[in-house]
């Protein structure tokens, strides 16, 4: 595990090494390829004033409200699924729907729904997570062992005592992976909403900061940007979740 | 003898794809207060089918199930299964909360208020029973098939009903793991007052155990004979009379 990380952190160095000798070269114009050096000053530059951090927690908190919301849609829904057919055809034939369709295209339609503040990315992020999150966790739901069903009649539990005490931590391995998959896909729908949305305030998340570093033809900002984008990206998915992953279903035995 | 859990022609038929098929036919069994009953047959002669009528898990086509004279209807904490398999344990639990899992069911059933401490103290004293006291916090899959059978026989103990029904509970576990298993059932049976209705198709495992010995057949499934069962405890296994008792079993079976 540990070697894998230093594997990996000396590949980073390499690639970063190849890099920079190519700005060095001189084999590209600066202002289209910038240098290491040049990315980590505009870097922080960005975090001394401020707006990187602003952009940061703009980004951060609209996809973690996002995800919140998301997840306790979902969970409502594929719990209401589970138990009643009726509501599981409605609910399946609305997922298999809306599932396929790229947050993107909806985008048209929500600026002229929403506008272009908040609530328009909000949206696009609830749609890229909440699909995904339903199939999940109602594939989780039908693939708890029967005993499981056979010992909640036995020792009487009701509907709500079956839910929390055996259908949810049970399918706990399946609402997990739905996560992963959820930020995964909300992270991106996130940067191209912010983009194409944009400022409210000049505060308009990395996606924005990004597309606006690119209207000033500021490279080395640009790049800024996406090194953020990258290292949020990774942390999430590599301990975020790897931790998540550790402090339950690994420990657990539910997952190898 | 005066008949405390019985059975009244019992009929259960399945639909296959090709037609339906009698699972069991005409089942009439009378058991009285903490007899130690086995049913014993081959696989397909409707023993865990008939098992599972008697936990209220599924219905009988025909007949009645009744205990003291009323009848029984669904599934309750009077009459707990426990299953051969490994995943009848809670995974996201530890052995402790697996066990208080079943204590705190049977309070709220009896409509009783317990403190957490009184759960924990009640949880411990069912995980000692089965020796397991050292284990409490474990989670399952750090457990041995044998370990993980214990502590599901410590939850079925702690649900505290009358009635216990064992699903080849010791199916899946290595013989000598086995023997251990079946030895401290015993014990346990001999301790507290407890009716249990043990299914299996090992004929060792129903000679040792029980005090009678219901003989199943298949195609359709129906009771061949009730066998009494008068060896003196403790039972040893190597002993004349056991295997005599093996044998007529056996040949019972065979024919």
């Amino acid at each position: 595990m540990k070697n894998k990380y230093w594997q990996r952190l000396l590949w980073v160095v390499f690639l970063a090494l190849i890099w920079q000798l190519t700005a060095l070269s001189g084999a590209f114009s600066k202002m289209i390829f910038p240098g290491l050096d040049q990315i980590f000053l505009a870097l922080i530059e960005s975090f001394k004033d401020g707006t990187l951090i602003k952009q940061i927690g703009f980004s951060l908190s609209i996809i973690i409200q996002g995800l919140f919301l998301a997840a306790a849609a979902a969970l409502i829904l594929a719990l209401t699924a589970y138990f009643s057919t009726a509501a599981a055809g409605l609910i399946d034939t609305l997922t298999a729907l809306a599932h396929p369709l790229p947050g993107i295209a909806l985008m048209p339609l929500i600026l002229i729904w929403f506008g272009s503040g908040r609530t328009a990315i909000l949206i696009v992020i609830i749609h890229s997570v909440l699909w995904p999150l339903i199939l999940n966790l109602s594939t989780g739901f039908n693939s708890i062992p029967e005993i499981y069903t056979l010992i909640a009649k036995n020792y009487r539990l009701n509907k709500f005592e079956f839910m929390y005490k055996i259908l949810i931590p049970a399918s706990l391995p399946y609402f997990i992976s739905g996560l992963k998959i959820a930020w995964a896909r909300s992270w991106r729908a996130l940067i191209s909403a912010e983009m194409l949305f944009g400022a409210i305030n000049s505060l308009g998340g990395l996606g924005w900061y990004i597309f606006q570093k690119r209207v000033f033809f500021d490279l080395p900002g640009v790049f800024a940007g996406i090194i953020v984008i990258i290292v949020i990206g990774v942390t999430v998915e590599d301990f975020i979740f790897k931790k998540l992953e550790a402090k339950t279903v690994k420990k657990w035995g539910m997952l190898k | 003898m005066k008949s405390y859990l019985e059975l009244k022609n019992i009929d259960k038929s399945f639909k296959t794809e090709n037609g339906r098929k009698t699972a069991l036919k005409n089942i009439n069994l009378q058991l009285k207060q903490n007899e130690f009953l086995t049913i014993l047959g081959p696989s397909g002669c409707g023993k865990s089918t008939l098992l599972k009528i008697i936990a209220g898990f599924i219905k009988a086509d025909q007949g009645q199930l009744l205990k003291n004279n009323k009848r029984l209807d669904g599934a309750g904490l009077d009459r707990i299964m426990l299953f051969q398999d490994f995943e009848q344990l809670f995974s996201w639990q530890k052995v402790i909360d697996n066990v208080a899992f079943a204590v705190k069911a049977a309070a709220k059933n009896e409509k009783k208020n317990l403190t957490k401490a009184q759960i924990k103290k009640k949880a411990q004293k069912y995980l000692s029973e089965v020796k397991l006291e050292d284990y409490q916090n474990y989670y399952p899959h750090q457990l041995s098939g044998g370990m993980k059978q214990r502590a599901a026989l410590a939850r079925t103990l702690a649900a505290e009903g009358e009635i216990m029904l064992m699903d080849e509970p010791f199916g899946s576990v290595d013989s000598q793991t086995r023997q251990e298993l079946q030895r401290l059932l015993v014990k346990l049976w001999q301790e507290e007052a407890r009716t249990i209705i043990f299914v299996t198709h090992d004929i060792r495992e129903a000679v040792f155990l029980s005090e009678r010995i219901v003989l199943m057949q298949n195609e359709p499934g129906e009771i061949l004979e009730i066998v009494e069962n008068k060896l003196p405890r403790p039972r040893r296994r190597s002993s004349g009379e056991f295997n005599q008792l093996f044998e007529q079993l056996q040949s019972r079976l065979e024919s």
